[in-house]
């Protein structure tokens, strides 16, 4: 039995989530596109989290978990009112440019050059144009998420993430060819 | 195993999360397959790319003290501990219980006061995030540490000690003078990719330190906690204590520290 005055184990996780503000307002970012709905989805996100707390596991991820909170907060209100290519979900780039891409303009040292030489604004942009599953993963990547946290993320199976994965990456090497030249 | 497997773990080989026998696979498959070698190359690079240049979008000031605001930050009484978190959601009580923090707060931290560790933590980070509203948070732009240092001179009662002066990882961006509970602080400013840090030197004298739970950092016994978001680090050296506060990940910060105070 916890004592008057001590610390509440609710309030410690709830600082311990506020620690991962920045990563899922980046990620929240990329999702909607801009910063007005970047911002209300990431106080959703902290509202959900509040209330479904007795859901969480501990000793699990808890950035995993506030990643999957936020990413299904995105899909449940924006995806269906809105019909922007930015946020529209799954289907948003044609599925047989997301496939193993041409890779040839990386098959030599001066195209290789040409991709270390793209400005922030052309990486960004080319992320952009990824569908929200592709932008996800690679993002979750980037951050240093496991496969399992991934997939729990994503609601897949952990077998799909690498194949996923690979495939957004190829995908946006595609993307970047175009601002390459 | 075909050019396909060989690229399908090529990324997780170069983040080393393929066991040694893969490992040796893979190598074996890129030494006698050109078109896999330049995929490889271009895995590398499209990681640079992204991890170097990919804008980073952290959250707003405004919209971390939103949160805070709606998020529970003091002990309470025992119940089930996922009524804390409902409770808070009330936006009211937890503005009110913010405003009603801050002068008793103050109060515990005076010298000779009996305080404790979760105190001075709440007072560094509340410092960090003073110093994060000012308009202008640096008074004197970073040329480097001998630029800075010196600045303080004639600012304050004691001459900082700070000798780590930036690097790529952590560059330093410039000092202010703040405050620290009763007493003037130097502040020097380090980033950490977009996330501030915040270092604050002041005496060290007639204030609560932590005396247990203290982990060796660098050259000193420090004292590690996390608040309301921000990672906290305390420690002394001679007649000055130090308080580094920042967003970034607890292990990134704890090796700042240790650059800071290595003996």
């Amino acid at each position: 039995m916890r004592t008057r005055g001590a610390e509440d184990p609710g309030a410690v996780l709830g600082r311990e989530a506020l620690a991962y503000v920045d990563t899922l307002h980046n990620l929240a970012r990329y999702l909607t596109g801009n910063e007005t709905d970047a911002e209300d989805l990431v106080q959703e996100t902290y509202a959900r989290a509040l209330k479904a707390a007795d859901q969480f596991t501990p000793g699990t991820n808890l950035k995993a978990w506030l990643f999957r909170i936020l990413r299904n907060g995105f899909l449940s209100s924006y995806r269906r009112q809105r019909a922007s290519p930015l946020v529209g979900g799954l289907d948003t780039v044609d599925p047989a440019h997301q496939g193993v891409a041409d890779d040839a303009w990386l098959r030599d040292d001066v195209e290789l050059d040409r991709l270390r030489k793209l400005v922030a604004e052309e990486i960004e942009a080319a992320l952009l144009t990824l569908t929200e599953e592709a932008r996800t993963v690679i993002l979750l990547d980037l951050e240093g998420l496991t496969e399992t946290e991934v997939a729990h993320v994503l609601g897949c199976a952990v077998g799909t993430v690498k194949s996923r994965l690979a495939r957004a990456r190829s995908a946006l090497r595609q993307r970047l060819k175009d601002y390459a030249r | 195993m075909d050019c396909e497997d060989v690229r399908l773990h090529l990324h997780d080989d170069q983040r080393g999360h393929v066991g040694p026998e893969l490992h040796r696979e893979l190598r074996a498959h890129l030494e006698r397959c050109p078109a896999c070698a330049h995929e490889e190359a271009a895995e590398h690079v499209l990681t640079e790319v992204l991890e170097r240049r990919l804008p980073q979008h952290p959250a707003s000031l405004a919209l971390k003290r939103r949160l805070l605001a709606e998020w529970p930050a003091a002990p309470v009484e025992a119940r089930p501990w996922w009524r804390g978190w409902r409770g808070a959601l009330v936006p009211a009580l937890a503005a009110a219980l913010v405003l009603a923090l801050g002068p008793p707060l103050y109060r515990g931290l005076t010298p000779g006061a009996r305080g404790d560790a979760a105190a001075m933590v709440a007072e560094a980070v509340n410092d960090h995030v003073r110093v994060l509203q000012r308009d202008r948070p640096l008074d004197v732009e970073s040329g480097g540490i001998h630029e800075v240092k010196p600045w303080f001179a004639g600012r304050l009662d004691f001459a900082p000690v700070v000798s780590f002066e930036g690097d790529a990882e952590f560059p330093l961006q410039g000092g202010a003078v703040g405050y620290f509970v009763d007493r003037k602080a130097a502040v020097f400013v380090y980033k950490r990719r977009l996330h501030p840090v915040s270092l604050f030197v002041f005496r060290a004298e007639g204030l609560p330190w932590p005396a247990r739970g203290l982990t060796q950092i660098g050259g000193a016994a420090a004292y590690t906690s996390v608040s309301r978001g921000f990672n906290v680090i305390l420690w002394r050296a001679g007649d000055l204590g130090y308080a580094l506060v920042s967003d970034v990940d607890a292990l990134e910060l704890g090796r700042l520290a240790a650059k800071l105070a290595r003996g």
